[in-house]
C-alpha cells in the first residue's frame, strides 16, 4: 500500500512539474474559436481557402476615427498610428496611403483592351445606330474626358471596362492620400493595421489594448469629441479570451471555495480538505496533460469546463472520506478502500461512458472536453484508491454532524411515505407534469452559441460596417479547374449568374477575363466593325484616326493571364482570391455581396462545373443541427451502456433501479427547457447524455453507502450531499458562462443532476432486493 | 478610381460648382483658401438655384470639325443637376448624389444607381460634398488657384500629377457669374463651354422640376 502510494504521489509529482514546464514560460492555450470548429468540407482545398480566408482577417485591424472637421480626423489619425506603430504589435499602420496610379493601371490593361469589354458578350452594341449612340455619349455627355483619346476608344468601351472593375469594394474615398468617407456631420479617416503576430496571441492581445488605450486617452484628450471605431478578429478574440479568463475563474474559484466550505464544515479537518483537493489538482494536471498529448493546444473553453470539473473530480475523496467517518473507530483503510472500490468503479465507469459518448461527436470542441474529463476523472480516482487509504490509515475522531439533520429528514421522508408503487406513481405524474414541456421545444443551431461575440463590438463593427461598405460575409465560393483558365472560364459562368441574381462580386475573373473570353470579345468587335466604322465616319472621324482604332481591334495579341495580373503591385490586395495550385489543379475564391440569404447563393450557384459554395458557419450549423437530432442515438447508446455498468454490478431489476431516478431526471429536465423556452442545441443534448454519466452516481453512491449500519448510512448520505452540492455548485457556476454553447451545458447538467439527486431514493426503494439492501427497516436519521 | 475622377473633374456642372469653393472651405487648407474673396463670388456661394444655357465645343484630335452641343443647365443646391442638350439632338442628364438618369433623345430613361456603377458613387458622394461646401475631394486631384479683380475673377484647376496624363488643365473665368470653361485634356483635345442668361435663385419651370423628383 506504501509503495503503491509513494510511486503514485511521484508520479503525481512528475505530473504537476510537467504541467508547469509546460504552462511555463507561455501557456498552449488556444483561444482561436475557429480551432474548435469541425472540418466540414469535404473538399480540403474548400478547407484550405476557409483557413487562409479567415486568417487573412485574422491579421487586420482597422480603424475609423471620426470627428466634425475632416483636418482634425486626420491630424487625430495620424497619431493613433504613430502610437500603435511605435509598439511591438503592428507589423504595419498607415493612415496615409498613395493613391493607386491610374497611369500603371492603363498601361497594364491598355495592351490587351480588344479582349477586354465590361459587359458581357450579349449586351454588346453590335449596328450602326448602337455605335453611334454610344459615340455621342461619349461626345457630349457631361461627363467629359476620358481615359484614352477619342480615337483609341471611340465608343468608351474601355473606359467602361475600368470604370466596371471591382477595385472599389468600399464606400471609401481617397482623399489626398488617405481614406476618408463622410456621413452627415462626421467626418472619417480610415487607419488600417497589420499584426505582427496571431490575433489569437494573449501577449499580443494585452499589448494592444494597453498602446490603444493609451493612444485613446490622448486622442479624447485633444479632441473630446472624437470617436473611433474599431474591427478586427483581434478584438473579439481579446474580447472571448478576457470573459473565458474572467469566467474560469469565476467558477474554479467558485468550486474550490465551495469544496473548502463544504468539507471544512463535514469534516472539521483539514486533512481530507488538503487531500480532496489534492487528488483534484493531480486530476487536473492529468487532464491538461492528456488533452495537450492528444490535441497539441488546450483550448480556453475546455479551461472553462475544466474549472466545472472540479466540482466532480472531489466526489472519489469524498466517498472514501464518508466511509472512513461510517466506520468510525473500526477503521482499517484496506477493509474500507474494498467496501467503497465497486461503487467507486461503477460510478467512474459511468461517468467514463457518459464523456466517451460526447467524445464520438466530430467536434473538436466536445471531443477535447471529453478527453479532458475522462483523464482528469480517472486520474482523480486512482489518487483517491492509491493513495488516501495509505494517507489516512487512522480512524477518524468525527461522527457525521449537523450538516446531514435536511438530508437524513428527506430520506425518512421517502421511506415513511413511499413504496415502489408510489415511487412508480410519482414517477408518471411527473412525466405528465413535464410531457407538454418536450412539445414546446424548439431548436437553434446556429453556430454563434460556440462563438457569441460582445454586443458593444458588434455594435461598433456595425457602425464600421455601414460607413464603410465592407461587408463581412462568410460565405463564398470556391471555384475549381484543371489549369487557371479553366477557372476563370467556371468563375466567368458563376459571375453571370450572380450578376442576373442581383449579386455584386469580387474575383480574379473580374480583373483578368479568361482567355476564351477575350478571344470572343475581341471575335466580336471585329464582326462589328463595318458598323463601327460608319458610325465613326457620320461623326466626322479623321481617316488617320479611324485606322489608329481598326488597329487596336484587328491586332493579334495574347491573353492577359491570372499569372500577369497577379504580378502587379495592384493586385496585392486581391491575392486571397486567387489559391493557384490545388491538389485538384486550380483554384480561386469568388467573394459574393449584396445578397439576402445563403440559400440565393446556393440555389444560383447549383449545376456549375467546378462550383462549390463553401459556408463555413453553415456547415457547422448544420452539423450541430444532425447531431442534436442524432442526440437520441448517443443517448441511447450511453443508456444501454450505463445500464450493462449498472446490471453487472446490482443485477438486471437493481441496474434497473438505480438508473431509473436518472432518466426521470432527462426527461423532466427536458420538458423544464421546454417550458423556460429554451431553444434546444447540440449541447443541450450532450448535458442530457451527461446527466445519465453523471447523475446516476449519486444513487449508486446511495446504493452502496446503505448496505453497511446506521453509521455507515448517515456518513454514506453525508457523502452524497456533498457530492452533488460540489457538482452542482461547478455545473451551475458554468450556466453562468457568457458562451452559450457552455452555459446550456452547465444549466442543463445541474437540473438535470438536481433532479437525479432529488429521485436518488427512489433508487433504494425501487431496490430493496438488493442483498445486503434493508432500506425500508433502517432508520436513517442519525444518532438522535 | 482615378480614370474615373478624370472624368469627373472635367465634368463642366461639377466645375461649375467648385467655383463655390472659396467661401465655404477652410482656412489655410490650400493655396486658395488664404485668398479674399470677392463679394461677387460670395454672392453666387448664396445662390440656392442656378440657371444658365450653353455652348460646348469640343476640338478634337480625332474629328474633322469641332463638336457643337448647345442647351442648358440647372443646378439646385442639395438636389443634383441637371444638364439638358438640346442641340444636335435632344438628350438630358440628371447628375443627383445617388445616381444618374439618363434621358435619351426618344425619351427613354436609364437610371444609374450609385451602387450598380461605382464610378457613380464617387460623382453622387463628390457631388454631395460640393453641395455642402466640402471640396476636399477637388482639392484632393487639383491645386485651386483664384486671381479675382474688382469684376472680374478666374479660378484656375492644375491636376495633381496622377491626372496630368488624362487633364493639363481647366479654367474658368466669371463677372457677375460664370463665364466660359476651358479644359484641356492629356490627348490634346479641347473643350470650350460659354454660359448665357444666367438666372440666380429664379423659379424653376414644372418641368425641370419633374426631373428632380424622379
Amino acid at each position: 500500500m506504501r509503495l503503491r502510494a509513494l510511486s503514485w504521489l511521484l508520479f503525481a509529482l512528475l505530473l504537476a512539474t510537467t504541467t508547469a514546464l509546460k504552462f511555463w514560460p507561455t501557456p498552449p492555450i488556444e483561444t482561436d474559436l475557429l480551432a474548435l470548429l469541425p472540418a466540414t468540407e469535404r473538399n480540403p482545398a474548400a478547407e484550405q481557402a476557409a483557413a487562409s480566408l479567415g486568417r487573412l482577417s485574422g491579421e487586420r485591424a482597422v480603424f475609423l476615427i471620426g470627428l466634425p472637421q475632416a483636418v482634425d480626423a486626420r491630424n487625430a489619425a495620424t497619431i493613433l498610428a504613430d502610437r500603435l506603430r511605435d509598439g511591438r504589435v503592428f507589423k504595419n499602420c498607415v493612415a496615409k496611403i498613395p493613391s493607386p496610379d491610374p497611369a500603371a493601371l492603363l498601361d497594364f490593361y491598355v495592351p490587351y483592351r480588344a479582349g477586354l469589354l465590361a459587359s458581357d458578350p450579349h449586351h454588346l452594341p453590335v449596328t450602326r445606330d448602337d455605335f453611334a449612340d454610344r459615340l455621342a455619349a461619349r461626345l457630349s455627355g457631361p461627363f467629359g474626358g476620358a481615359a484614352l483619346p477619342l480615337a483609341e476608344d471611340p465608343f468608351a468601351l474601355f473606359d467602361d471596362w475600368l470604370a466596371a472593375l471591382p477595385f472599389r469594394q468600399f464606400r471609401l474615398d481617397f482623399e489626398d492620400g488617405w481614406l476618408g468617407v463622410h456621413d452627415a456631420d462626421v467626418s472619417w479617416v480610415l487607419v488600417s493595421a497589420e499584426l505582427a503576430g496571431s490575433a489569437f496571441d494573449p501577449a499580443l492581445q494585452r499589448e494592444l489594448q494597453t498602446a490603444l488605450t493609451k493612444a485613446e486617452q490622448e486622442l479624447q484628450h485633444r479632441w473630446p469629441t472624437v470617436q473611433i471605431l474599431r474591427g478586427g478578429a483581434v478584438f473579439h478574440a481579446a474580447a472571448a479570451r478576457e470573459s473565458a479568463e474572467g469566467e474560469m475563474n469565476v467558477i474554479g474559484i467558485g468550486s474550490l471555495l465551495g469544496i473548502v466550505v463544504l468539507l471544512l464544515l463535514a469534516y472539521r479537518s483539514l486533512t481530507p480538505l488538503a487531500l480532496g483537493l489534492l487528488s483534484v489538482g493531480i486530476g487536473l494536471c492529468a487532464a491538461v496533460l492528456t488533452s495537450l498529448a492528444v490535441f497539441g493546444r488546450l483550448h480556453l473553453m475546455t479551461l472553462v469546463f475544466g474549472a466545472s470539473l472540479i466540482g466532480e473530480a472531489i466526489d472519489y475523496a469524498i466517498q472514501f472520506f464518508s466511509v472512513r467517518l461510517g466506520a468510525g473507530p473500526d477503521w482499517n483503510s484496506g477493509q474500507g478502500l474494498k467496501l467503497i472500490l465497486p461503487g467507486l468503479a461503477v460510478a467512474l465507469a459511468t461517468s467514463v461512458v457518459g464523456y466517451s459518448v460526447l467524445g464520438l461527436t466530430p467536434f473538436p470542441a466536445v471531443r477535447q472536453i471529453a478527453v479532458f474529463a475522462i483523464s482528469g476523472l480517472v486520474a482523480a480516482w486512482l489518487s483517491v484508491v492509491l493513495l488516501l487509504p495509505w494517507w489516512l490509515s487512522r480512524p477518524t475522531k468525527q461522527t457525521p454532524g449537523a450538516l446531514l439533520a435536511l438530508p437524513a429528514q428527506w430520506l425518512d421522508f421517502w421511506r415513511a411515505r413511499i413504496n415502489g408503487r408510489t415511487f412508480l406513481l410519482l414517477a408518471g405524474s411527473l412525466l405528465v407534469v413535464a410531457a407538454p414541456g418536450w412539445f414546446r421545444l424548439t431548436a437553434d443551431d446556429d453556430v454563434r452559441a460556440l462563438i457569441q461575440p460582445t454586443p458593444a463590438l458588434i455594435a461598433q463593427e456595425a457602425r464600421l460596417r455601414a460607413l464603410t461598405g465592407m461587408e463581412a460575409g462568410s460565405q463564398f465560393f470556391l471555384i475549381e479547374g484543371d489549369d487557371a483558365e479553366q477557372v476563370l472560364q467556371h468563375e466567368e459562368a458563376l459571375v453571370q449568374r450572380l450578376t442576373a441574381a442581383g449579386i455584386t462580386t469580387q474575383g480574379v475573373s473580374r480583373f483578368v477575363p479568361s482567355c476564351l473570353r477575350q478571344r470572343e470579345n475581341q471575335a466580336l468587335l471585329k464582326a462589328s466593325l463595318s458598323a463601327q466604322q460608319a458610325a465613326l465616319d457620320d461623326a466626322g472621324f479623321r481617316a488617320e484616326a479611324l485606322r489608329t482604332w481598326q488597329g487596336a481591334v484587328g491586332r493579334h495579341q495574347a491573353c492577359l493571364t491570372p499569372a500577369d495580373w497577379l504580378a502587379t503591385p495592384m493586385s496585392i490586395p486581391f491575392h486571397h482570391l486567387w489559391l493557384g495550385a490545388t491538389a485538384n489543379g486550380q483554384a480561386s475564391v469568388l467573394l459574393p455581396a449584396g445578397y439576402r440569404s445563403v440559400d440565393i447563393l446556393a440555389a444560383t450557384a447549383a449545376d456549375l462545373p467546378g462550383v462549390s459554395l463553401v459556408d463555413k458557419p453553415g456547415s457547422v450549423s448544420r452539423l450541430f443541427g444532425e447531431f442534436r437530432r442524432t442526440g437520441g442515438l448517443l443517448l441511447t447508446a450511453a443508456t444501454v451502456l450505463v445500464f450493462a455498468v449498472l446490471a453487472w454490478r446490482y443485477g438486471l431489476r437493481g441496474g434497473g433501479a438505480v438508473l431509473l431516478p436518472t432518466l426521470l431526471a432527462q426527461t423532466i429536465a427536458l420538458g423544464i427547457l421546454g417550458y423556460v423556452g429554451s431553444a434546444l442545441n447540440l449541447f443541450h443534448v450532450l448535458a442530457l447524455i451527461l446527466v445519465l454519466g453523471v447523475g446516476v452516481n449519486y444513487a449508486i453512491f446511495l446504493v452502496e453507502g446503505l448496505r453497511g449500519g446506521p453509521r455507515r448510512q448517515s456518513a454514506a448520505l453525508l457523502g452524497v450531499v456533498l457530492s452533488a452540492a460540489t457538482t452542482l455548485l461547478s455545473f451551475g457556476l458554468l450556466g453562468l458562462s457568457a458562451t452559450p454553447a457552455l452555459s446550456g451545458f452547465g444549466t442543463t447538467l445541474a437540473i438535470g443532476i438536481s433532479i437525479a439527486v432529488t429521485l436518488s431514493p427512489g433508487a433504494l426503494i425501487m431496490a430493496t432486493k438488493l442483498p445486503g439492501m434493508d432500506f425500508t427497516k433502517t432508520p436513517c436519521t442519525p444518532s438522535r | 478610381m482615378s480614370h474615373t475622377f478624370a472624368r469627373l473633374m472635367v465634368l463642366p456642372a461639377l466645375l461649375f460648382l467648385t467655383l463655390l469653393r472659396p467661401a465655404a472651405g477652410e482656412p489655410n487648407a490650400t493655396p486658395a483658401a488664404g485668398q479674399q474673396l470677392t463679394p461677387l463670388l460670395a454672392q453666387i456661394e448664396q445662390t440656392k438655384v442656378i440657371q444658365a444655357e450653353f455652348v460646348q465645343t469640343k476640338t478634337l484630335q480625332a474629328l474633322k470639325h469641332p463638336l457643337r452641343t448647345s442647351g442648358r443647365l440647372v443646378v439646385v443646391r442639395g438636389q443634383g443637376v441637371l444638364w439638358q442638350i438640346d442641340r444636335p439632338y435632344r438628350a438630358t442628364y440628371l447628375i443627383a448624389t445617388d445616381s444618374v438618369l439618363e434621358i435619351g433623345a426618344d425619351g427613354s430613361r436609364r437610371i444609374r444607381k450609385a451602387r450598380e456603377v461605382p464610378a457613380l458613387a464617387q460623382t453622387g458622394q463628390v457631388f454631395q460634398a460640393i453641395f455642402q461646401g466640402d471640396t476636399r475631394a477637388l482639392e484632393a486631384y487639383f491645386e485651386v488657384r483664384i486671381q479675382s479683380g474688382a469684376s472680374r475673377w478666374q479660378v484656375d484647376l492644375t491636376p495633381k500629377p496622377m491626372l496630368t496624363r488624362f487633364l493639363k488643365a481647366i479654367s474658368a473665368r466669371g463677372g457677375r457669374f460664370l463665364d466660359a470653361i476651358d479644359i484641356e485634356e492629356g490627348g490634346g483635345d479641347t473643350t470650350h463651354i460659354e454660359f448665357r442668361n444666367t438666372l440666380l435663385d429664379a423659379p424653376i419651370a414644372d418641368a425641370d422640376r419633374e426631373f428632380f423628383s424622379h
